[in-house]
């Protein structure tokens, strides 16, 4: 919106067409999300609070937990509020990457809403069941996927890069491409929402995550960079790096108040939609594998779960004292603080890591 | 009302005048994050530097 304004003044005074480059506008969006969750954020958690929308806490799992009981959640709403008008304002309208972004982003987050809704406002422990979560997440998950295969307009915008290997591409087939995009989609999605279970554990990840995938999108749109660097060049893919950049600032934001002691909870609003988010953009910009490697925290989240239900099916036996993984650290006498932290500096590890395959390959 | 229920209608940040200001300790331990986050956005301006100018 704002950049179509610009672009109507720089007719007449030059000085607006510095709002063209994309850097200014991923730096601008960045401050204007914090800016709207720095404002928003408290009488969001005072709304939240009057309206008695707390979390409740799972009476097996640790026990310093249960202070938490109460807690307002569903502030993932603020995140995507702030993304969604940020995006709105600064990125170029006419991108169908941005529409495809947000698409994901607010049908995700519907998703959450609901399931939230009914768990803490109806008092349904059930919430939306999983078989209709799972299926509303495929619907969506799909749609993108063929979306995406649909309009791709270059061998290169559906070939799978391997990171780290010169010319390391894999041409795919229509159904391989669907399948990768939705698991992608889908399986961050909720690897996130795993991992959302102590103060600020899920959000800086994905504000790093986030931060990574917009200077990935900014080269993937630029003819010039990525022919250097050797990665896929994706027109249009740039203006993500606009919607990344409000999520880094969105997420930031509500790190402020989601810090332990938290004041409120994203839930699932927040965490299945940011996943959701992450998800399409790396295989918007082709980066797939490294975006594994990024959300290493999260996959390591997800698997500790699935390692520890087929261990009990399969045995009998946990593998460790609790599911998802933080929890077992936090039976292991560590401190909830020193869990989020070190898991944080992981996660910072793995996005360099990640950026690395930006020149070495 | 009993133990849980007053945790639950006060949060986490529950307190009263005779709780010698615990809630307000409690409250105060998320400030490193928030400088960090201070410091983060700093960090921030400083790198959009780069371009802007």
């Amino acid at each position: 919106m704002l950049l179509w304004l610009f672009q109507q003044l720089g007719q007449d005074i030059r000085a607006f067409n510095v709002f063209n480059y994309l850097t200014l506008r991923a730096v601008l969006a960045t401050l204007t999300a914090l800016t709207i969750s720095f404002i928003v954020g408290p009488a969001v958690i005072r709304k939240l609070t009057a309206l008695k929308i707390g979390q409740s806490v799972r009476t097996d799992g640790p026990q310093t937990h249960l202070v938490k009981s109460g807690t307002p959640t569903m502030g993932g709403a603020l995140i995507l509020v702030s993304v969604t008008v940020t995006t709105l304002l600064w990125a170029d309208l006419s991108n169908h990457y941005v529409w495809v972004a947000l698409a994901t982003l607010v049908g995700f987050g519907v998703i959450g809403w609901v399931d939230d809704w009914r768990k803490v406002v109806e008092k349904n422990s059930r919430g939306l069941p999983s078989r209709w979560k799972y299926f509303w997440q495929s619907v969506i998950g799909l749609a993108v996927a063929v979306y995406l295969w649909q309009s791709a307009s270059l061998p290169s915008h559906t070939e799978l890069i391997l990171p780290f290997v010169k010319h390391g591409t894999i041409a795919l087939s229509a159904f391989a491409f669907i399948a990768l995009t939705y698991f992608v989609i889908v399986g961050a999605s909720n690897a996130v929402n795993l991992t959302d279970g102590l103060d600020g554990l899920a959000i800086l990840p994905t504000v790093m995550v986030a931060s990574a995938l917009a200077i990935f999108a900014y080269v993937a749109g630029n003819a010039v960079f990525s022919k250097y660097l050797g990665l896929p060049f994706v027109p249009g893919a740039g203006e993500l790096a606009i919607f990344c950049a409000a999520m880094a600032g969105a997420g930031l934001a509500f790190l402020w108040f989601n810090a332990y002691p938290a004041e409120v909870f994203m839930g699932d609003v927040g965490a299945l939609a940011l996943g959701a988010a992450l998800g399409v953009v790396a295989v918007i910009v082709r980066q797939e594998i490294v975006l594994f490697i990024m959300c290493g925290v999260f996959v390591m989240e997800t698997l500790s779960v699935m390692v520890q239900v087929a261990s009990f099916k399969l045995t009998g036996k946990r593998v460790f004292r609790m599911a998802p993984i933080h929890h077992h650290y936090e039976l292991k006498g560590w401190k909830e603080n020193q869990v989020v932290v070190r898991f944080w500096i992981i996660s910072m590890m793995l996005v360099l890591i990640g950026l690395a395959s930006l020149k070495i390959r | 009302m009993n133990a849980t229920m007053m945790k639950r209608s006060a949060g986490r940040f529950g307190g009263d005048s005779c709780d010698g200001g615990a809630g307000t300790l409690w409250r105060h331990q998320n400030l490193p994050v928030r400088f960090w986050i201070i410091s983060m956005m700093l960090v921030l301006i400083g790198l959009a530097s780069l371009k802007i100018r």
